[in-house]
């Protein structure tokens, strides 16, 4: 579990032939050692703290979610019904591991959490999206983000 | 998540995507993805496993650091541990009454199975300390109210500002699904997502409940009523019961 071959065959073709974006350019970027790098999650899980406003169906932009939120915060309003939520139920880290991250920041293993990580709504137009990352970007820079841990769900 | 790795790539900052679909990935070309073979919305692997979801998460981040690229999709090479079902595991007890009985109708027995439930998500509660209940900004039994009352042909308005009534009910039912799934999941054993799926669906009378709310709701006037009941409220893998 789960392949595409383990969902119902219209759901998996469904997903297999979602219309992906074509780029012209393949950027690649390269940084130091990963125990030099600061890292950040970017969710596509549609997560927001209680008593924000939910993700309303495809909305394209982001919200923002600091290190220091307690997990008890946090709400999934993705708007597909398609996916398991007893995982996160349970344990947040199935689908936005932040526990693990920060273990590895004390280890050593990377250099540091970002303070801010962050989460789209995946069922979004890509390109709608876009301005929206670029955005974000900056905002990740100015936290001395390099690295990104791009988490769906 | 591949062309967000694309568009902050081409910002200058490194990333990496786990990924779920990879025919998704093969088609988008993001510059680094690790495909995990895991069911939809675990992409870290099981819950409660910290050391399995840090193999994951590391696998993830060292193609940050190893390979050439672009792109580099890897996969991922052991199975979630806990997709088993977990023979210890028993649902929430529910009196036949409420359970099976056909002489209340759907609405009540609705109503009714949420404040049985009051006890059993209480003891999740004090397991875990936090609850995923809350996107409609509803005490529980005001989502079961909610809920009802369309059941019955009423058609209530938005009890939220700024919230529309089809959007609410969306929001409602989400509540619903999660306060009775975290209560199945408060008992002893490890149960996998079909388990406390399956019961949910096929025993409850609040999955019953809003398979026949969908049902119902699909012939309504309201255009957005009408695409949120069909599309937003039961699993393409449940629209039947069993």
């Amino acid at each position: 579990m789960t392949r595409l071959t383990d969902l119902p065959p219209d759901q998996a073709k469904r997903l297999a032939e979602v219309e992906c974006p074509e780029f012209k350019t393949r950027p690649w970027v390269t940084g130091p050692a990963l125990s030099q790098r600061r890292v950040a999650i970017v969710s596509s899980a549609g997560l927001v703290l209680r008593g924000q406003d939910p993700f309303r169906g495809r909305d394209p932009h982001y919200h923002a979610i600091p290190a220091t939120t307690r997990l008890s915060d946090l709400l999934c309003s993705h708007i597909s019904i398609n996916f398991d939520r007893t995982g996160l139920q349970e344990d947040w880290n199935v689908a936005f591991p932040i526990d693990r991250l920060r273990e590895l920041a004390v280890e050593g293993t990377i250099g540091s959490m970002a303070d801010t990580h962050y989460s789209f709504m995946g069922a979004t137009d890509p390109l709608q999206m876009e301005p929206h990352a670029r955005e974000l970007a900056g905002r990740l820079r100015q936290d001395k983000v390099d690295s990104v841990l791009l988490a769906p769900v | 998540m591949s062309a967000l790795g694309h568009y902050l790539e081409e910002e200058g900052i490194a990333t990496v995507a786990v990924v779920l679909i990879r025919p998704q990935a093969e088609n988008t070309k993001p510059p680094r993805a690790l495909w995990v073979p895991f069911e939809l919305g675990r992409p870290f692997g099981p819950p409660n496993h910290p050391v399995f979801q840090k193999r994951v998460v590391v696998a993830a981040l060292g193609m940050l650091v190893e390979g050439d690229g672009p792109v580099r999709i890897i996969d991922f090479p052991d199975d979630d541990p806990r997709a088993r079902a977990d023979p210890v595991w028993q649902p929430p007890f529910m009196p036949a009454a409420i359970a099976s009985s056909s002489a209340e109708s759907l609405a009540s027995r609705l109503e009714a199975e949420i404040l049985l439930l009051e006890g059993v998500h209480r003891r999740w509660m004090e397991q875990h300390g936090r609850s995923t209940v809350g996107l409609s900004g509803l005490a529980i039994g005001d989502c079961a109210r909610y809920v009802a009352d369309w059941l019955r042909g009423k058609a209530p308005p938005s009890p939220r500002d700024g919230f529309s009534a089809p959007l609410i009910l969306r929001f409602a039912v989400d509540d619903l699904k999660a306060y009775c799934l975290e209560a199945a999941g408060s008992g002893s054993g490890k149960p996998s997502s079909p388990q406390l799926t399956d019961w949910f669906w096929n025993e409850t009378a609040t999955g019953a409940a809003i398979r026949v709310l969908r049902e119902v709701l699909q012939t309504h006037e309201d255009e957005r009523l009408r695409l949120i009941v069909s599309n937003f409220m039961v699993p393409a893998a449940r629209m039947r019961a069993g």
